[in-house]
């Protein structure tokens, strides 16, 4: 038997100082790679540019889902510096602080160095060094043994937005099964289905450089930061254009903005619903294209007669003059003028009306392929990248544990309730769970009601966690097979447009660990599946994508991007509109179908009782999910989550910044510093998602600030699936 | 005319991301627990809903009259040709005076080296043609740097058009941070 470790033996302490070679040390020989500078890019990249031992590889960033051009400084073998390149369309030259911080993680004591297998009881901390062939075969052995006794609906795969998904979907439709879980109804589902009920398209795009007015809801790009979109919102402000930000909060954008309106949480709809009632009654809107592209008009009318913006004002606490005066200026402004589709918008069961509120807003507007205003979907408009031919998959058996399209019949099969899912491994209906695939996403603190999630994996037979570090879900693993970091690894190419990106390794792996694309085809070649990811290594897989194209991989290696030559947008299709009517549907078929109103409608949420406050949660630029929070360099920045309170709450309970709080919902109890601001409604506590990790092998966040996962109530939006996040209201009370 | 390096800082353009302070960490290794540079809050002002913040990024002033000079009992607190502040590190005996003396509190003590520590402007950068790590970076081109004597660098066109302001004016230490707080549309082109 192989020695068993705890996490503190498995990591040392010692602080890397970038430029020593002193990791070299620890885990593998990989490590080797430090003390060669000319081997580390043995990837074709010889002919780099480089200086007596210093190279730039070009390549993509993974500290948040952007995706942003990166060029790496190598210096004699070691990672010195990581810039944006000014050739990528997504950050323009410039990284956020995740980007800039992308080394620490790379160099991080915490890195998981070679597979481990379980040692000890699920979550003992214990584990034992296993070699790759050993915890491949072992997960495939588990895989195989659960689909032979319970068929292959028993076992569930998860994954979120990287470039490596497609992949992993490739993985586990040749397996069979139907339960795929993303972050999908965690975050946008309300967004996306809002607009694919209204557009046919999802998530279009905005014309920010030719706006002149904008209101965002639900998106705050200067703490979310989305580096092109975040530049281009500091331009529109630089400019002078009229910004709104709706937020019970006041946000960093918040500030940046001209008006900031302390919305009630819940409410925002009523606000949009009250800007139609003004516009409409005013005859503001683009008669001829409402008529030319729209469904639906009177029937619209109709519903907003009563939703004047006296009406909103008891709703959502803006004033009806103000309300008016913005639903005038928005239409003066209109066609360069758009109501932001945002993000996670407001977290409420009626999110989903909020957002098709939005839509219908921008659709009475016409603002549609307008300059200033939203624009079509861009996947006609992008290159297509070869496909590997793989035989065809077997069908999945059996229904979705996560409800769709059984109880949740309007979510996307694409998007899933995974709430739902996780609920579902817990009562045993409609079927026993028994094993979950996990790469590199953290359902233990993204889904509410962390302990129920825990309880859900202690409960499965088997746990695999795919990650570059030990994040609260792999510390419930049977196996870790750790992945290398974005640094270390190719990834599927990205198209954008007319050009072609590549991530690629800008140092050899420091540890033993594989690209996931290298973890899923090998896993796939343990369970007899290795015909679906038909590709020896990653450059011949990359090389197929390629296949299209006159380029060899080596140049896009070099260059970073490749661009296709005579390639022309086509918008030919922008106003066919993939819906049932093939019309902007203001009124919607499928709501209509489904025997629910089909225009967008107020839906009261519920409020706190006396003595209870919305829970509000969001982003800090400084972090990224629950992802980043073990960067050292982050936390400098950005140390931990605390509690904000209005003053007058904080003057009631006795408590001054940075003492402890006491939170408490019907779920869950934390405790977490306060900070005490007038930038936040008296009725409402706010904390950032993304702390509070129980994974001990986490160690510089391990104990930082407060999971918003430990008192989120898992509530449901049955129309789109979202996780209704701020129908959570809690006390508050001095620690 | 003789070159005199430093910065521009248009505070409207700052949203408080802090990218700035991670590459400055990240280019200069500078040690965990130390910053050469920061992002200031004025904190919430105002009452709900009325209320207002503003973020002032900054670092070394690299001031005309630097008092870390001027107490430095080894000379290895420098004042260059070209304006930029620098400790010779060899010279450096780790008594942090200047510290103490300066007013911005620019400077640390490296808890590596034990030397005074500080923003060089990146003179490592600046000597390749490439700009300082923060003013690279910076989402917001809020950090802009250069040649405050030469009229023709974007910081000189944003001073000709702009109104400015300095810090801490009465102590006299002449910083060149010049502050642009109100809206700029446009960067000037310029070196």
């Amino acid at each position: 038997m192989s020695k068993v470790y705890t996490w503190d033996q498995l990591f040392s302490r010692r602080q890397f100082i970038k430029g020593s070679v002193a990791t070299a040390a620890l885990g593998s020989a990989a490590g080797i790679g430090l003390l060669t500078p000319e081997a580390n890019l043995g990837q074709g990249n010889s002919d780099q540019a480089s200086v007596k031992g210093k190279k730039f590889v070009t390549t993509i960033c993974e500290q948040c889902v952007w995706r942003c051009g990166v060029i790496a400084r190598v210096e004699d073998g070691v990672v010195k510096m990581l810039e944006g390149n000014p050739n990528h369309p997504n950050n323009l030259g410039k990284l956020c602080p995740r980007g800039n911080a992308g080394i620490e993680t790379l160099y991080s004591p915490d890195r998981i160095k070679f597979p481990l297998i379980r040692a000890g009881a699920r979550g003992s901390g214990l584990w034992r060094r296993a070699t790759w062939d050993e915890a491949l075969s072992y997960t495939a052995d588990q895989m195989k043994k659960i689909k032979d006794k319970y068929s292959a609906k028993a076992m569930m795969f998860n994954s979120t937005d990287n470039l490596s998904q497609p992949f992993f979907e490739i993985l586990l439709k040749a397996y069979g099964t139907p339960n795929y879980g993303t972050q999908r109804s965690l975050c946008f589902n309300s967004m996306t289905t809002g607009f694919l009920y209204t557009y046919g398209t999802p998530q279009p795009g905005t014309d920010f450089s030719k706006c002149k007015y904008i209101i965002f809801t639900g998106r705050n790009l200067a703490e979310g930061i989305s580096n092109s979109e975040t530049q281009e919102m500091i331009e529109m402000v630089a400019r002078g254009v009229k910004v709104v930000v709706l937020d019970p909060r006041f946000s960093k954008t918040a500030s940046k903005a001209t008006e900031w309106l302390s919305v009630r949480p819940g409410t925002d709809s009523a606000f949009f619903l009250a800007m139609i009632h003004v516009i409409i009654k005013e005859k503001l809107y683009d008669e001829s294209f409402v008529n030319q592209y729209t469904k639906g008009f009177d029937e619209l009318v109709t519903e907003v007669i009563d939703y004047t913006p006296e009406w909103a004002e008891k709703k959502c606490e803006i004033s009806a003059t103000t309300i008016r005066r913005i639903a005038l200026d928005f239409a003066a402004a209109a066609p360069a003028a758009i109501a932001h589709p945002n993000w996670r918008t407001s977290n409420f069961v009626n999110s989903f009306q909020t957002e098709r509120a939005i839509a219908v807003l921008n659709a009475l507007m016409g603002n549609w392929a307008q300059p200033g205003g939203l624009i079509p979907d861009q996947e006609l408009s992008t290159v297509k990248l070869g496909v590997l031919s793989h035989p065809a998959f077997p069908p999945a058996q059996g229904i979705r544990l996560d409800g769709v399209p059984w109880q949740y019949p309007m979510v996307p099969l694409a998007y899933g309730v995974i709430q739902t899912m996780r609920d579902n491994i817990l009562t045993g209906k409609p079927y026993e769970a028994k094993g979950w695939l996990i790469s590199r996403q953290n359902p233990v603190l993204s889904i509410p009601e962390r302990q129920k999630t825990i309880n859900a994996l202690m409960k499965l037979d088997f746990v695999a966690v795919i990650d570059i570090q030990a994040s609260d879900t792999a510390y419930y693993a049977d196996v870790i097979l750790p992945e290398s970091y974005y640094l270390e690894r190719f990834d599927g190419l990205i198209p954008i447009k007319n050009k072609i990106f590549i991530r690629q390794p800008v140092v050899e792996p420091l540890y033993d660990t594989k690209s996931s694309l290298m973890i899923y085809k090998e896993l796939a070649d343990k369970l007899g599946l290795g015909e679906f990811l038909p590709f020896k290594n990653e450059k011949d897989l990359l090389a197929q994508q390629l296949k299209p194209f006159s380029v060899e991989l080596e140049v896009l290696q070099r260059v970073g991007h490749y661009e296709v030559q005579d390639f022309k947008e086509d918008h030919s299709k922008d106003f066919e509109f993939q819906t049932s009517s093939g019309k902007i549907e203001i009124s919607s078929g499928i709501m209509a179908q489904m025997g629910k109103k089909a225009v967008p409608t107020w839906n009261e949420p519920p409020r706190p009782e006396k003595d209870h406050y919305y829970l509000l949660t969001g982003k800090t630029a400084q972090h990224t999910q629950m992802f980043t929070q073990n960067n050292r360099w982050l936390l400098e920045v950005f140390p931990e989550n605390r509690a904000w309170l209005h003053t007058s709450v904080a003057a009631k309970i006795g408590v001054k910044t940075n003492d402890d709080v006491v939170l408490e919902s019907e779920v869950g109890k934390v405790s977490i510093k306060a900070f005490v601001t007038e930038g936040i409604r008296p009725d409402c506590i706010f904390m950032v998602g993304g702390f509070g990790h129980v994974s001990k092998g986490l160690k510089a966040a391990y104990g930082l600030g407060a999971s918003d996962s430990a008192l989120h109530k898992t509530v449901t939006d049955p129309i789109s699936g979202g996780s209704a996040l701020s129908e959570t209201f809690v006390t508050v009370s001095k620690a | 005319m003789t070159i005199r390096m430093g910065f521009v800082i248009i505070t409207s353009r700052c949203i408080d991301c802090d990218a700035c302070m991670v590459a400055c960490r990240s280019e200069n290794d500078v040690p965990l627990g130390h910053t050469r540079n920061w992002v200031k809050t004025s904190g919430v002002q105002g009452q709900f809903p009325k209320v207002s913040e503003m973020f002032q990024p900054g670092n070394c002033m690299h001031c005309d009259n630097p008092p870390c000079v001027a107490v430095c009992p080894t000379g290895a607190s420098q004042k260059r040709p070209d304006g930029i502040i620098i400790v010779e590190d060899k010279k450096c005996i780790g008594c942090k005076y200047c510290l103490t003396a300066c007013p911005y509190d620019a400077r640390f003590s490296n808890s590596e080296t034990g030397k005074a520590d500080k923003c060089t402007l990146c003179l490592h950068r600046l000597e390749q043609g490439l700009k300082p790590a923060c003013v690279q970076t910076c989402l917001g081109k809020s950090r802009q740097a250069g040649d405050l004597n030469d009229p023709g660098s974007v910081v000189s066109k944003l001073i000709a058009h702009y109104p400015t302001r300095i810090l801490l004016k009465d102590v006299g230490t002449g910083p060149n941070i010049y502050y642009i707080d109100e809206a700029v549309p446009d960067i000037p082109e310029g070196k």
